[in-house]
């Protein structure tokens, strides 16, 4: 009795504990799943989140001059201000041992007493050119050091001269300047400037070896052919190949080679309206220096670049953004580094936009309309602005404006290229490159190479499965099956490599093979079964019934082999000797090796068993009554698969054509190999594609951890996750109904 | 003994001679049929004759050969591989053995209902005209038609007239025994092979399926496999004993059931073994 009772105790906690440890992997897998699900959507959430702008610090701080410009240092430790008096003033932002927030830390005289700035001219974020009264400039870097002498890190300010101390003159005869802009690069720095005695001239400096260690250089005086009483401004491109001058509501564009010659005018079609008639107010180059907006009074902004048309080379209006209603807009300013602006309007609303992605980031107001002085921090994460009492800094939080829904999923227009275009190109060997993120493409390629692998794969796994379940002999069956299963366990990047290296150099040569296989090898199936039909009973016999598929062994060896040796034939009559160049010159389809025929065939390949052994079970598990219901009715065994077996299997069928799909979608190794991965958007059989897998394998060892580009890697991966989840939900969702409706067979 | 009365036998007027019909007599004829599976010999030198229009029973215990038998007039033996036959069975005495023979053409002749409903995953009426689609049948007003006389020849009609373009997996198992009964008729064969129709279901679908077996006698030649003797007795005309692949004893069920010649069938009638 108590041996009963114990061995019925410990038969309890075996029971109880098997289900707890069942239950909890069970649980797990499904938590795991959910869990990396929630850290792709984690990674991916930021990349939609709007920019916030925040109050950091302000400070009351009276100038008594006219502020011209302001700045910070990378860190926003310490601000600047010039005045017009030619006063630089570094303030210190936060607390230290030695200054208090908001105390003056430095000031220096950067003009001779008594004299006046004209002309602050902003290069790029950090340098500053300082425009005299009688026509002379100096060029200035505000500079900050860290110093750790203290044992604790203390920014000590000061000013570099990047082409020297001394003011150097412009104008030749040194007339004086009413506006003047400035670009620089290493070797050579473009003055353009317009005199009082309204002439354009183009000054260049071309240094004697390089500006960055010798401030040594030539001065070249020009003059360019423009008559105007006045200019409103002059931009002249990073680049130094062009300059823009905007006279009231019309901007002139001069290239600045050697003949400076003009080459565009752009005259924007304002919504004109008689009563209150629409005017340019303020002009900015984006960064990159190949757009310009012009913000006009009625609060709207647009975007300008050249663009290739048939009639050459032109300026076309891009985009528009709506700022205000009723305010014009004052000034515009850029980022350095990226395709951002801000706008500003006579009460102090401004407004933050990204370009490319047409994103309307943020607005508020900053300040009540009083600003002298706005500075972008160089790392585009703080704002400074001088008011008449106060310093102000806000801190921007504006990681990812270049990515919007629409950026993602619309044709964007991008700078340089002729019209809106889905385009990925997520690095470049060039520095102000902007990168291309459209998911179009990468999704566009998975899809054809999921398609491409379907069309191979299908009709061999489905007609192999259905041979295999139907009408194959038990004992074969039991041989044939696990091997093709088999198959499934084959490495896919052995498989990628083969197609890669060694099978898309073969179909490049034979191309012509291929297609006469297309035809050869149905043709010779039909003719030997036809064949065997015909025979006399006598030969029928001397093969067993069940091995008699073996004779289609030798015809398909045979159509293969003939159409491998008649391919040279067919290209030398046929295609002109080279079917390459027919395809390319004559048909005007360009051809890569590594196309889709090649990803098809690998990747078929790959899919093959998954849908064969899916398939084959579905076949076989039709019941046998029912193929005997079939038969007993008169059908003949082809009646009886196409009527009923086919037709009771087809959910089953559907559903590993599904499997296969999900599998062909989710395939990396196969589709990185056996294509060039060129992310293009083109059907053709000749070309290559880009798949949202292969992509991910490729660009994620390169892409900076917290970037666009990164989070739109995991964004990619988030796709292809849905991609593969809706297939295989499907089939499985397929296979519950089949279970359910055929229970009661 | 167990008291057997066959509850037709009143019916039974004519007594037929088994052993010397007429030939407009015979639906079918077995002449020395031995049948092999791989080396195991399953059925041994049958011969018999089955009279036309009425119900034969085959009875026997389990592995007998009696469902063997059954398969053989329709040739549905063909599909197992290992499966050899010699001997004749003749239908209009043509032997269906004859290599000439059409099978398709056979077994529209010669239908089958199985031991479980085996109705296909289509609707009621697509199950029904089936047999006429394969032969390329797809007039409309025709199939109707058909559809309607199987399904009333199969006491079916009533049940399902309003829904059917529904699933027949809908139906429950003696009105899907039914449907089979009603699709293999519905082709018009000669002959309609039952091979242990009510195994599968309730008495009462068992009662249903022996009347309808009655009144389909009076269109087609009826074979029927059977465990049951009960059932033998009640719906058969003749019964054939069948015993390890052997044909023991053929004769009129009343006969066979009340004075047996044979102590192996007097055994089994009995309830000895089997």
């Amino acid at each position: 009795m108590a041996i009963a009772s114990k061995s019925g105790n410990y038969r309890k906690v075996k029971n109880s504990l098997a289900k707890w440890v069942i239950t909890l992997g069970g649980i797990s897998v499904l938590f795991t799943l959910v869990l990396i699900f929630m850290y792709l959507l984690y990674v991916i959430k930021p990349i939609f989140e709007s920019a916030k702008v925040e109050a950091h610090a302000q400070f009351a701080i009276t100038e008594p001059q006219k502020v011209l410009s302001t700045g910070v240092d990378e860190l926003q430790e310490v601000a600047y201000s010039i005045t017009q008096q030619g006063t630089i003033n570094f303030y210190q932002l936060v607390d230290s041992s030695r200054y208090k927030a908001g105390a003056k830390i430095h000031s220096q005289q950067l003009v001779a007493d008594g004299e006046k700035l004209v002309q602050l001219v902003n290069v790029g974020q950090e340098q500053k050119l300082l425009l005299d009264s009688a026509g002379n400039v100096q060029l200035i870097a505000p500079n900050f050091t860290s110093n750790f002498d203290s044992g604790e890190r203390v920014i000590i300010p000061s000013v570099r001269y990047p082409l020297g101390e001394a003011f150097l003159p412009v104008e030749e005869n040194n007339v004086a300047l009413k506006k003047l802009s400035f670009a620089m690069d290493d070797e050579k720095a473009i003055f353009v400037g317009f005199t009082q005695d309204n002439r354009l001239i183009k000054t260049s400096f071309i240094a004697e070896d390089d500006f960055s260690y010798d401030t040594e250089f030539e001065a070249e005086y020009e003059e360019i052919d423009y008559s105007a009483k006045y200019v409103d401004d002059i931009l002249v491109t990073p680049d130094l190949a062009m300059v823009f001058i905007r006279e009231a509501d019309q901007v002139a564009v001069y290239s600045l080679d050697e003949e400076s010659e003009l080459k565009a005018t752009i005259i924007p079609q304002l919504a004109q309206n008689k009563s209150s008639p629409n005017h340019i107010t303020s002009m900015a180059l984006l960064s990159g220096g190949s757009s310009i907006l012009l913000g006009d009074d009625n609060g709207q902004v647009s975007q300008w670049f050249e663009v290739a048309s048939k009639e050459g080379r032109e300026f076309k209006n891009i985009r528009q953004f709506k700022v205000s209603d009723k305010e014009p807009i004052t000034a515009i300013y850029t980022e350095q580094f990226r395709k951002s602006f801000y706008t500003e309007t006579p009460s102090g609303e401004m407004g933050m936009f990204y370009t490319t992605s047409e994103a309307d980031l943020w607005r508020g107001q900053l300040h009540q309309g009083n600003a002298r002085a706005f500075a972008i921090a160089p790392r585009a994460d703080g704002l400074v602005i001088f008011s008449e009492q106060e310093l102000s800094i806000f801190s921007v939080e504006n990681e990812h404006p270049e990515v919007t829904w629409q950026a993602l999923w619309q044709e964007v227009w991008y700078e340089g290229y002729p019209e809106p275009e889905f385009i990925w190109q997520s690095t470049s060997g060039s520095d102000d490159f902007e990168a291309k993120f459209s998911l179009v493409p990468i999704s566009f390629g998975t899809i054809k190479a999921a398609m491409y692998a379907m069309m191979f794969a299908v009709p061999i796994a489905l007609t192999a499965a259905i041979y295999t379940a139907y009408f194959m002999t038990p004992g074969l069956r039991r041989k044939v099956k696990p091997t093709i299963e088999l198959m499934e366990a084959l490495p896919t990047v052995i498989l990628g490599f083969l197609a890669g290296l060694w099978l898309a150099p073969i179909i490049e040569i034979y191309l012509p093979a291929i297609f006469l296989l297309l035809i050869f090898i149905p043709t010779s199936v039909f003719i030997t079964a036809f064949a065997w039909h015909k025979l006399p009973r006598a030969y029928k016999t001397l093969i067993p019934e069940t091995w008699a598929p073996i004779i289609l062994i030798p015809a398909i060896l045979l159509a293969g082999i003939s159409a491998f040796a008649l391919s040279p034939v067919l290209e030398l009559y046929a295609f002109g000797g080279d079917i390459r160049q027919f395809i390319t010159n004559d048909l005007d389809i360009s051809f890569d090796q590594r196309n889709a025929l090649v990803v098809g065939i690998a990747m078929g390949f790959a899919v093959i068993p998954t849908i064969f052994s899916m398939a084959e079970d579905a076949i076989f598990s039709v019941p046998k009554h029912l193929t005997s219901g079939s038969l007993a009715l008169g059908a003949t065994q082809w009646q009886t698969l196409v009527k009923v077996v086919l037709l009771t299997a087809s959910p089953g069928i559907f559903s590993a054509v599904m499997m296969g799909l999900g599998r062909a979608v989710g395939e990396t190794m196969i589709v990185l190999m056996a294509t060039g991965n060129t992310p293009i958007l083109d059907w053709s059989i000749f070309q290559g594609m880009r798949t949202l897998a292969a992509n991910i394998a490729v660009e994620m060892p390169e892409s900076e951890v917290g970037s666009s580009h990164y989070r739109i890697l995991f964004l990619a991966a988030f796709v292809l996750f849905v991609f593969t989840f809706v297939f295989n939900t499907l089939a499985e969702f397929i296979r519950q109904r089949l279970r359910e409706k055929y229970s009661s067979l | 003994m167990i008291s057997v009365t066959p509850k037709n036998l009143s019916e039974h007027n004519v007594k037929l001679d088994l052993n010397n019909l007429s030939p407009e007599q015979v639906a079918l004829e077995i002449r020395n049929l031995d049948l092999y599976y791989g080396n195991k010999q399953a059925l041994q030198n049958i011969s018999m004759s089955i009279p036309k229009g009425q119900v034969t029973a085959f009875i026997g215990p389990s592995g007998c050969g009696k469902s063997t038998l059954l398969r053989c007039i329709n040739r549905m033996n063909d599909l197992v591989d290992t499966c050899k036959i010699e001997g004749q069975i003749n239908l209009h005495g043509e032997n269906i053995y004859d290599r000439h023979t059409d099978v398709a053409a056979l077994r529209r002749k010669v239908g089958m209902v199985f031991q479980r409903p085996n109705p296909f995953p289509k609707s009621i009426y697509e199950n029904v005209v089936y047999g006429l689609r394969i032969t390329g049948e797809n007039n409309r007003r025709v199939l109707d038609e058909a559809v309607e006389n199987a399904l009333r020849s199969a006491a079916l009609w009533n049940e399902v007239k309003d829904r059917l373009h529904e699933s027949a997996l809908g139906l429950s198992g003696g009105q899907q025994q039914r449907l089979v009964i009603a699709r293999a008729i519905a082709i018009k064969p000669e002959v309609l092979l039952l091979d242990e129709p009510t195994s599968a279901l309730d008495p009462i679908s068992t009662l249903t399926i022996e009347e309808l077996i009655n009144d389909l006698k009076k269109q087609f030649t009826v074979v029927i496999v059977t465990h049951n003797m009960q059932q033998a007795a009640r719906v058969s005309d003749q019964t054939a004993f069948m015993y390890m692949g052997d044909l023991i004893e053929y004769s009129d069920t009343n006969t066979l059931f009340t004075t047996p010649l044979k102590k192996k069938t007097e055994d089994y009638i009995t309830g000895r073994y089997g």
